[in-house]
């Protein structure tokens, strides 16, 4: 395969989730049966299906909507929310909601990353396989409930704010690096590349050229590692709307799952399309890196054969 | 770790399913009456899981539990399983473009954070459509990409359309060789191993949905309000933490926990590759 079609796939799609997610929400209500407008707006939770059928479109067909809501989002309205906090502007709450979560995300990497790294240095030791495994095991729900009722036990009614308020976003970050086997992964999936690498010829050649075997890995199998580093954050990213709610931590994930408990459309739809955005930035970010990757080995200078 | 050996673990496997079958088939349809003179009985009180606060015994919510995640996850391993089998019977067939289409499907539907198109699936759903299975199914769709890649990079190991054109030229049948030397001998290591996680993924999924709608006293997704889930019994352990006598409810709720885990891990020890 030519080494540019995985890149561009992955470009397109970049563009194409913030526009696909909508769309399919869109199809989903035209498809299931009942009225599009009550579905968004059920009756005995909201009044006003007609302003609402109005403002978004609906009146006129899922192309109508789907183009008013893409028409509104890019400017960044995306209407107000009617339950989860009434008459709140959602994108108010979305800008709210992030910064918890990038940290919990951001926080939650580190030993991700350190254990990525540590598998090809050979600093984590394989022995220790089985202990990761085991921590991986657990579910994100039950070792997310045990920080929740340390939390609550150590600090009780006053431990959302301050320094419990940021143990909480502490042990969301753990959890969502321990859990559901992220660290396992991350060591054993990272250290099995680099092993399935050293078995090539030309990585064992460079032990007789007195080189080392991961400088010269490196380059080819980088490509796969940031592919799995991607799905790693994905993954996180993912995991944020269990966690974020059991530890009671106020981000986005939390603000998903009130807007679907509730039947918030309007909060939901701009959350999953946040999501969406992130998503298609991590694909572009692996796209040009394997871009950069491949000019890199590229640009190396021919070695003439003697 | 020590690996377990094949049919020990086939056994393991068949065991935890047993105990999980009996569970859902002895579930009752509502749980029992609350009988106040009961309430925090002890296991060895009240065999063999003991009652909650309300003297409900926690039987009944573990056989609820059991009802309500066995077949849908066992019918979203068997989708991801099915999808996975689609990708290494196209990759050795050698059709190209399918197999092209199927990864850019593929790339697209993986880059998707799950539990938030969980969560959008389960609020489209229509109010009598909520139950754990269309759950479970869309889980098995966006677990399937991962899936397929892994197949059909198996497949691909093999040689691909090579290695069936080769088995053709000895004289095997195309249904042969597809059934048997594709998927029963080299495909079913992945199979098996991705329909299990995924099946036990949707009984976690079931259990976290369920526990964030029970902590805030909200009707779930995934379940009649009727009915009670495994996260019923957490969430009981979660106040022994915090001073009620309910600590045999964490330990019964962490149990089945264990034994879906163990149910998965054994069926992929007992299915891998020789």
């Amino acid at each position: 395969m030519t080494w540019w079609i995985r890149p561009l796939v992955r470009l397109l799609a970049a563009v194409a989730l913030p526009l696909a997610v909508p769309a399919l929400v869109t199809a989903a209500l035209w498809v299931l049966p009942g009225d599009p407008a009550e579905i968004i707006c059920p009756p005995g939770i909201c009044t006003g299906k007609e302003v609402l059928s109005a403002r978004w479109g609906l009146d006129r067909g899922p192309t109508g909507f789907y183009s008013t809501w893409m028409a509104h989002a890019l400017q960044g309205d995306f209407g107000n929310s009617w339950r989860v906090a009434q008459g709140m502007d959602v994108s108010e709450l979305v800008a709210e909601s992030l910064p918890a979560t990038a940290q919990v995300v951001g926080i939650a990497l580190i030993p991700l990353v350190l254990g990525m790294v540590g598998a090809v240095l050979g600093l984590v030791p394989r022995r220790a396989d089985p202990f990761w495994q085991f921590i991986g095991l657990m579910p994100s729900v039950i070792l997310a409930l045990a920080g929740a009722a340390f939390i609550q036990i150590q600090y009780g009614a006053l431990s959302f704010d301050g320094f419990p308020g940021f143990l909480r976003l502490l042990f969301a970050a753990l959890v969502l690096g321990l859990s559901d086997g992220a660290l396992a992964d991350a060591i054993v999936g990272t250290r099995g590349t680099f092993d399935e690498e050293y078995k090539q010829r030309y990585a064992q050649i460079s032990i007789l050229r007195g080189e080392s075997m991961l400088g010269n890995a490196l380059p080819n199998v980088l490509p796969a590692l940031i592919g799995q580093l991607r799905a790693r954050v994905v993954h996180v990213v993912s995991g944020t709307v269990v966690v974020e709610v059991v530890l009671g931590v106020p981000g986005l994930g939390e603000l998903l799952w009130a807007g679907t408990l509730l039947q918030d459309f309007a909060v939901v739809l701009a959350a999953a399309w946040a999501y969406a955005l992130l998503s298609g930035a991590l694909l572009l970010v692996q796209a040009l890196a394997e871009i950069a990757v491949a000019v890199w080995v590229r640009s190396a200078p021919a070695v003439e054969v003697a | 770790m020590k690996r377990l050996s094949r049919w020990p673990a086939l056994a393991l496997a068949g065991s935890m399913l047993v105990v999980l079958a009996t569970l859902a088939v002895v579930a009752p349809d509502f749980a029992s009456t609350p009988d106040l003179s009961a309430r925090y009985l002890t296991p060895l009180e009240s065999p063999p899981f003991g009652r909650d606060e309300r003297g409900i015994p926690l039987l009944d919510y573990a056989a609820q539990g059991a009802a309500i995640v066995l077949l849908p996850a066992l019918a979203a391993g068997l989708l991801t399983a099915t999808a996975a089998t689609l990708a290494g019977l196209v990759r050795c067939a050698g059709l190209d473009g399918v197999d092209s289409a199927l990864q850019v499907g593929g790339e697209l539907l993986g880059s998707l954070p799950r539990l938030v198109v969980i969560l959008v699936v389960a609020l489209l759903l229509p109010p009598g459509w909520r139950n754990l299975l269309p759950i479970a199914l869309a889980w098995a769709v966006l677990a399937a990409p991962g899936a397929m890649d892994e197949a059909a990079a198996t497949a691909a190991r093999l040689g691909g359309a090579r290695f069936v054109e080769a088995l053709r030229a000895h004289g095997f049948s195309a249904l042969r060789i597809q059934l048997y030397h594709v998927i029963w001998l080299n495909l079913r290591p992945v199979l098996v191993r991705q329909a299990a996680e995924v099946a036990m993924q949707v009984v976690f999924l079931e259990i976290a949905l369920s526990y964030l709608a029970v902590s805030r006293n909200e009707p779930s997704f995934t379940h009649a309000d009727s009915t009670y889930s495994w996260a019923t019994l957490l969430y009981l352990g979660y106040t022994a933490a915090l001073g009620q006598p309910l600590w045999h409810a964490l330990f019964v709720g962490l149990l089945l926990v264990a034994v879906v885990a163990v149910f998965a891990r054994s069926t992929r020890a007992a299915a891998r590759a020789r």
